[in-house]
């Protein structure tokens, strides 16, 4: 392979020079004449019937244009899930977009649309509801009883998804052990936080078109649900991609209730109408799912697992969305795929509760998997004196093996051994025994977890889409626009694919431009910007388009310069003869000419051309990508925990991943920086809490609800990049994203272990936790 | 009842009139279209809406508008010099301190203030200075790197 021009070199991003200067092209930002601005009333009760809702008051306050009822809106039951299709049988269809049944406080019960955001607002104090209370439950073991209060009908026990998978003979396993461990391992509900609300604008027009623009992860899903719920075909609604959004991390990959009240409100009043949400009511719209996981394993005393059983409990709240979906990847990903072992048995349970509904977050399981796994071996290795890494590698996949989880793909790059040993020689590992203790009251301790199955996207997963497409057309100036539909969250995929069009171009990455405009009507489909899938499937689609386009590219420079197209080729913007860089002309010149009237005026004259040159130069592909590579990680971490407050302060991060081919190496460490904060965040600190009796949200602001700030941070998170070449990505990558978020948490678990000699099996790791665990507080 | 105010923004005298209940933010956004500063959380809690009000960095979501009569504000769209970035904005580029960039407009709105006091800033000055600012994307590191190849350059 010829030297990269592009690959693997830091890219400076195109957004950020428009970011720093104001950032017009968020979808906050968007505005439309006449807009109107609708406000959602929401139910304060948990659990209720609406016996009597007027409106009455409402629709006379000067400035109210329409109000919304539960009677108004289609009473259609369906799912938000994005990248499913709508009626997917793995999808649980038990969500309306207004109902006059509530589920948890916060649920959708009516809306208005005023002239302003204040008229709204104060309209919704003028509408009265009368509720009939129900009985509610907020603890999902408590929901599985028979006792139960049924939230919804015909769903005996409360379980929405009951997915139980087994391998091998588990008794015959646990009778082989020398060693059983048991464990219970409980994760909280926590919020993505993107920091740009969830926002909508959506507007009806007079034939019945419906135009929406909205902070969301996938311009396809939400076109295809918003059809489904207004029952319209889906080619009357258009989405706009927007330029960029304020984050998402997961927590945008689902219709949301603003976009169908947004657009049942305009379809009234004839005009756009924009709802933007409160910090509160983000809060409440999406979460990563509480899991209760108890394992159950045996190991030999050379530490060979010989058994492994799990099961786990998912409090999805008043409605499954994700949670159908977020059990069986925890189940996999978080459980079954990541060690080898011959006896395995693992069930989830999908449980409604009376609490908010949960959603996609970085991970989509697979923290809440990890947590449990890898803290379990922690204790394991204490127990029969193994190091942590001699213990991970004796149960672990090589490259060459069959992929665990698409039997007919091998692992084809894999690194996983590398991955801790390379972490382990930067972070500077020593055995438990020989490691050095300080008699003061702060405690240091090391601690690692790993990821050792990921995914690349989501072939092979039933239900799931799983293609990208790309349009890459050449301008007379010699640069390129790529049209894509998926969606930048802030990741910088944008960069990384003009990265990929410009290798493949043979141009510069300031020539590739990623269009501003796109929308459903004009670009192909793709799954969403989800399952650290951008790169790997979508960068896949970007090479093909890019190949098709310098397909054609150098057929016409075939024509000017007399030679085979085979025997050319275009680097840094100019097409020559393979070998003789210095004749040739330029990518521009090339596209000049294919683009000329018939006789085109050049430096040596007038020059007739043939039929054959003419027509724009583009390519465009629409494909599912070869297969599904599984990327490998190790974190590594220290800490310091102080005995008098409770406090743990992460002294060092060190984090290897093997992601084949590294593309834009800042962008990709940003990605684990960032992915740390969010890791760390689950670890130690972020709760989203509700009150125990009425089931109010308690922490719905930032002051109440605790991120990371830069202060909390470690000082310096260190990325390590194991490259490999993976046949079927483009250029030999595959992913990155999500275990970065995935890791920290068992990884700071295990390091404050080491520290104080305590096990805290529930996060977040709190100085209450700390200290009660010391004996040094009455346990609440 | 709506009142007349008289900001500055960005050397641009204006005269609005607005509800004594409306925010500093709100004024810049909505009447102003000065996109810059962001809505986080409309509570104090974020930082995405910081702008310079009189040379101070303040929360735009918590300052009523009315209380800013007479006042002189800066956003992130008053920085750019003859239509080129400030080096602070072009440091933040370069480092790739911007992700998604939501909160990017507040943060350097914050690092100005901080910069302007003409100390040498250490780290752990610099994450303190923006321990108000909120963000999810980057950690912080390239944020704080960023700042401090700005502190170290004048
Ligand atoms: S919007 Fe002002 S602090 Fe969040
Ligand atoms: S760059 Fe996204 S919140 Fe800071």
């Amino acid at each position: 392979m010829t030297e990269s021009a592009v690959i693997g070199k830091s890219a400076l991003r195109d957004d950020a020079y428009e970011k720093v200067a104001g950032g017009q092209g968020y979808p906050v930002n968007v505005k439309y004449p006449g807009m109107l601005h609708a406000k959602i009333l929401r139910s304060h009760h948990p659990h209720a019937r609406v016996v009597r809702i007027d409106a009455a008051r409402a629709e006379r306050l000067p400035g109210v244009k329409a109000v919304l009822l539960p009677k108004d809106a289609p009473q259609k039951a369906y799912s938000p899930v994005y990248f499913v299709p709508t009626l997917a049988a793995s999808m649980v269809q038990d969500m309306l977009v207004l109902s006059e049944r509530v589920r948890y406080v916060g649920q959708p019960l009516a809306a208005v649309a005023a002239t302003t955001p204040a008229i709204a607002e104060a309209a919704l104090e003028l509408i009265e509801v009368d509720y009939e209370e129900l009985p509610v439950v907020f603890d999902p073991e408590l929901a599985m009883r028979d006792d139960a209060p049924q939230i919804h009908d015909g769903v005996p026990n409360n379980i929405a998804a009951h997915p139980k998978f087994e391998f091998g003979d588990l008794e015959q396993g646990f009778a082989e052990a020398d060693y059983i461990f048991e464990g219970t391992y409980e994760t909280q509900r926590v919020h993505t936080c993107y920091m740009e609300p969830r926002v909508c604008v959506v507007d009806v027009d007079s034939r019945g078109r419906v135009t929406v623009e909205s902070s969301m992860q996938h311009l396809f899903g939400l076109r295809e649900k918003l059809a489904f719920v207004l029952d319209i075909p889906e080619s009357r609604v258009r989405v706009v991609k927007p330029p960029y959004i304020g984050g998402g991390f997961g927590g945008k990959l689902d219709l949301g209730y603003i976009e169908p009240i947004a657009a049942l409100l305009s379809m009234k009043t004839g005009r756009p109408v924009r709802i933007e949400q409160s910090r509160y009511e983000d809060f409440i719209s999406s979460a990563r799912h509480p899991i209760k996981v108890y394992l159950k394993t045996g190991v030999t005393k050379d530490g060979i697992f010989t058994a492994r059983y799990g099961k786990s409990i998912l409090d999805t709240g008043a409605h499954a969305t994700h949670g159908a979906e977020v059990i069986n990847v925890h189940g996999f990903f978080g459980f079954l795929l990541t060690y080898p072992c011959q006896n395995q048995t693992w069930e989830g349970y999908t449980v409604y509760t009376n609490n908010m509904v949960g959603g996609g977050f970085r991970g989509y399981g697979a923290p809440q998997g990890a947590f449990a796994v890898e803290s379990q071996i922690d204790e394991i290795c204490e127990k029969i004196g193994m190091d942590p890494i001699e213990f991970r590698l004796k149960n672990s996949r090589a490259e060459g093996d069959p992929h665990p989880f698409n039997p007919e793909f091998t692992l084809s790059s894999y690194r996983f051994e590398e991955c801790l040993r390379r972490g382990a020689a930067q972070f500077g590992w020593v055995n438990r025994e020989d490691r050095t203790r300080t008699e003061n009251t702060k405690k240091r301790g090391v601690g690692l977890a790993c990821q050792p199955m990921w995914v690349s996207g989501c072939l092979g997963f039933p239900d799931i889409y799983e293609h990208s497409g790309a349009i890459v057309k050449l301008n007379r100036d010699g640069t390129a626009d790529l049209a894509v539909a998926t969606i930048d969250l802030g990741s910088g995929q944008n960069t990384t694919l003009r990265q990929i069009a410009a290798e493949e171009l043979g141009i510069s990455v300031e020539a590739v431009h990623i269009t501003q405009s796109a929308d459903t009507e004009t670009v192909p489909f793709d799954a969403p910007s989800h399952a650290s899938r951008v790169t790997y499937s979508a960068g896949n689609a970007v090479k093909g388009a890019a190949e098709a386009a310098k397909e054609r590219l150098l057929e016409v420079a075939g024509t000017m310069l007399e030679a085979d197209p085979q025997d050319l080729e275009v680097r840094e913007g100019r097409v020559s003869v393979k070998g003789s860089p210095s004749g040739g002309i330029s990518v521009g010149a090339v596209v000049e000419r294919a683009e000329s009237p018939f006789v085109q005026m050049t430096a040596v004259g007038p020059q007739p051309t043939t039929v054959a040159e003419k027509g724009t130069i583009i390519g465009v592909s629409s494909m599912a990508p070869a297969s599904n590579p599984s990327p490998a990680t190790a974190q590594f971490v220290e800490v310091e925990v102080d005995t008098e407050t409770g406090e743990v302060v992460i002294l060092r991060a060190v984090f290897a991943h093997d992601l084949g081919k590294l593309i834009n190496p800042m962008g990709a460490q940003g990605q684990v920086e960032g992915g740390f904060q969010q890791g760390m965040g689950y670890a130690l600190m972020e709760r989203l809490q509700f009150d125990p009796e009425n089931g109010a949200c308690l922490t719905p602001d930032f002051l109440d609800y605790k991120m990371p700030t830069a202060v909390e941070m470690p000082r310096r998170i260190e990325s390590i990049f194991i490259e490999s070449n993976e046949p079927t990505g483009p250029f030999g990558a595959k992913s990155l994203a999500e275990p970065c978020v995935i890791v920290p948490a068992p990884a700071i678990a295990n390091a404050v272990f080491d520290a104080i000699g305590v096990r805290i099996r529930q996060l977040p790791i709190t100085p209450e936790k700390v200290l009660a665990a010391l004996g040094k507080l009455e346990a609440n | 009842m709506k009142q007349i105010v008289n900001i500055e923004v960005n050397g641009d005298v204006h005269e609005v009139a607005a509800e004594p209940r409306d925010s500093l933010l709100e004024v810049l956004r909505d009447h102003l279209g000065l996109v810059g500063p962001k809505r986080g959380c409309d509570g104090g809690g974020c930082g995405c809406c910081t702008v310079l009000l009189d040379g101070r960095a303040v929360y735009s979501c918590m300052v009523y508008v009315l209380s800013a009569e007479g006042s002189a504000v800066t956003t992130v769209e008053g920085l750019a010099e003859d239509g080129q970035l400030n080096p602070l904005q072009s440091a933040f580029v370069e480092a790739g301190a911007v992700q998604c960039g939501y909160c990017t407009p507040g943060m350097i709105m914050t690092a100005t203030e901080l910069l302007a006091d003409g100390e040498d800033l250490d780290d752990d000055e610099i994450r303190h200075g923006i321990a108000g600012n909120l963000c999810r994307c980057t950690g912080y590191q390239k944020i704080v790197d960023a700042v401090q190849n700005v502190a170290r350059n004048r």
